[in-house]
């Protein structure tokens, strides 16, 4: 069967681009195409910039022909989180806060996507500010899930899951701060990474959590998604957390008798959807089919992370948040005469009711009187947290748990519900407080919707985990599914 | 732990204006959630917490002037502006 050009993985794109079968340009006028047909149905970008891309395509394709090529992803379209700045593009984070701002400048992450000569291909819808995990508070438009259209994509990066498996980009940027990446990855069947906290600059990121926020790579296949991650990871004095010497490294080939992979005590029990827990069971019983020890680890405060990272996450997003005032960018008040009103009614109007529903709850957890009980027995118990994940994994090379507990839900259902929706992240919290690096891989099905599993490793194990995800993929036939739209 | 919740002082302290709606909505969904956070208040955790970054090879940046955007790219995307310097509502009244 003869592919169509949005069904090949970035791997294939480069290879077809490097022996000159085909052009940056007929890619993403194809891309386009796609895009045009599909978008208003699925709601990924918010945004395309389709002269900007054909020009950036244009370019890649001048360079090829004169021997300049920038490396693999030259002429690669790589979709953008809308958190993610780009000079001269909208910077919304999906917020009527700021609806109106045309970024200044280039985050660290574009700069690195430019100088590898990747096209630079829209903006993706995403949850308000990264705050939720259904992309249903984005101020701007709805994303659906592209294996069945009543259902969330997951978020906050539900933009760039639905864009890759609706194959409308075949590379795109997320950002992770409980989950962001991993949880939406995992209900479109695709591939999510958030790598160690240090290991990618969040320059011109738009800070939510800024202990735990990190960039990564969303991807239809792992090689596509080392790909992308080589291109990102590299030393930023911008972001005083990135790391000061240069990580990347190539996919190491694993040995899969060598590896020891830890289940935590009980995981697939309470809380675990009967086909979510049949498909991880099967990832684990493969990974002991192909020699691996499993090994079962206690984590003894694991139910302590859903609440402490809501302590932790919303006390940040709290300060972080206090710089929209209406003063600098972004929206300001039309009604106000003074200037605490106008920083009052700007952020009054500007914010929707999820973000002002953190912003209220980390100004509580940080309130007088009240900052030892919540905020400092938080930091406490991540601390805990860290140090049973630490030692752990100590004894194994990685953890394998679910992704998110159940498939993908229909629209509208939790929206209600904060608490239930905060507990789609119960397995994918730990890594953020911790800071390790943590992989969503699909690996089958609950009914007609993807399902994945999440392993997460030490700091700056991404190459391994990347291995270990690739024997699986090798063996099974989940990567580069895209569903019948 | 919970009875602690002033939505109003909250508001005040957040800079929101609430609705008397809004304000029933969010005591009742934040009193909801601090239930929850009941879990952390009853662990036994360390004394101390540890909030060093996990692999600390992170460096401040010598200290030298860099390139600021300028006035130009600034006002641009303020609100309002006047001779290339951002306009906001007077702060000092005139009697004071």
């Amino acid at each position: 069967m003869a592919q169509e050009l949005y069904q090949l993985s970035a791997t294939e794109i480069s290879q077809r681009l490097a022996k000159g079968e085909l052009t940056s340009r007929a890619l993403v006028e194809a891309l386009m195409k796609r895009y045009h047909a599909l978008n208003k149905k699925v709601g990924a970008f918010t945004h395309l910039d389709e002269a900007d891309v054909l020009a950036q395509a244009d370019a890649s394709d001048a360079r090829r022909k004169a021997g300049k090529t920038l490396g693999p992803l030259d002429g690669i379209p790589v979709g953008i989180k809308d958190n993610i700045a780009v000079k001269g593009q909208p910077l919304t984070c999906s917020s009527k806060m700021l609806a109106p701002l045309v970024s200044p400048y280039d985050a660290h992450v574009i700069e690195s996507l430019r100088a590898a000569g990747a096209i630079l291909y829209g903006r993706l819808n995403m949850d308000e500010f990264a705050m939720g995990s259904s992309t249903e508070n984005s101020a701007v438009q709805k994303t659906f899930n592209p294996w069945d259209l009543a259902r969330i994509p997951g978020g906050s990066s539900g933009g760039s899951a639905a864009a890759l498996s609706a194959g409308l980009v075949p590379l795109a940027l997320g950002s992770d701060t409980g989950g962001s990446i991993r949880q939406p990855a995992s209900h479109c069947g695709i591939i999510g990474l958030k790598p160690t906290y240090g290991l990618i600059s969040r320059y011109g990121l738009v800070a939510f959590a800024s202990s735990l926020d990190q960039i990564g790579p969303m991807a239809r296949t792992i090689d596509d998604c080392v790909l992308l991650l080589n291109a990102l990871a590299s030393p930023d004095a911008r972001d005083m957390t990135c790391f000061n010497k240069n990580h990347r490294q190539q996919l190491p080939e694993v040995a899969a008798k060598s590896l020891r992979i830890g289940v935590p005590k009980g995981v697939l029990g309470k809380g675990v959807g009967a086909e979510v827990a049949a498909a991880t069971q099967a990832a684990i019983d493969f990974y002991k089919s192909q020699g691996c020890t499993i090994i079962e680890v206690d984590l003894p405060s694991s139910d302590l992370a859903v609440p402490t990272y809501y302590v932790v996450a919303t006390a940040e997003a709290s300060s972080n948040l206090a710089r929209y005032d209406g003063v600098r960018y972004g929206h300001r008040s039309a009604n106000a005469k003074t200037p605490i009103e106008m920083m009052t009614n700007s952020r009054s109007e500007g914010f929707g009711p999820e973000v002002k529903r953190r912003i209220l709850l980390g100004t509580f957890v940080l309130s007088a009187g009240y900052a030892d009980a919540y905020y400092v027995r938080a930091l406490r118990a991540r601390s805990k947290i860290r140090a049973e994940h630490l030692a752990a994994l100590e004894k194994v090379d990685m953890l394998l748990t679910p992704t998110v507990p159940t498939p993908a839900f229909k629209a509208g259902e939790k929206i209600s519900d904060p608490l239930q929706l905060y507990l789609e992240d119960i397995f994918t919290i730990p890594a953020n407080l911790a800071g390790l690096p943590a992989l969503s891989v699909p690996c089958g099905k609950s009914g007609h919707l993807p399902v994945g599993f999440h392993l997460v490793g030490a700091p700056l194990s991404e190459n391994k985990l990347l291995a270990a995800a690739r024997l699986f993929e090798a063996a099974h036939g989940f990567a580069n599914q895209l569903p019948t739209l | 732990m919970s009875q602690g919740l002033d939505i109003d002082h909250l508001a005040k302290l957040a800079r929101l204006n609430l609705t008397a709606d809004e304000k029933k909505l969010y005591t009742q969904q934040l009193s909801q959630v601090l239930t929850y956070f009941e879990a952390l208040a009853k662990a036994d955790l360390p004394p101390t917490a540890d909030v060093a970054m996990v692999v600390d090879e992170s460096a401040l940046r010598s200290d030298e002037p860099g390139k600021p955007l300028g006035a130009e790219a600034v006002t641009k995307i303020a609100p309002a502006s006047h001779d290339g310097q951002i306009s906001v509502p007077r702060v000092v009244d005139d009697e004071s």
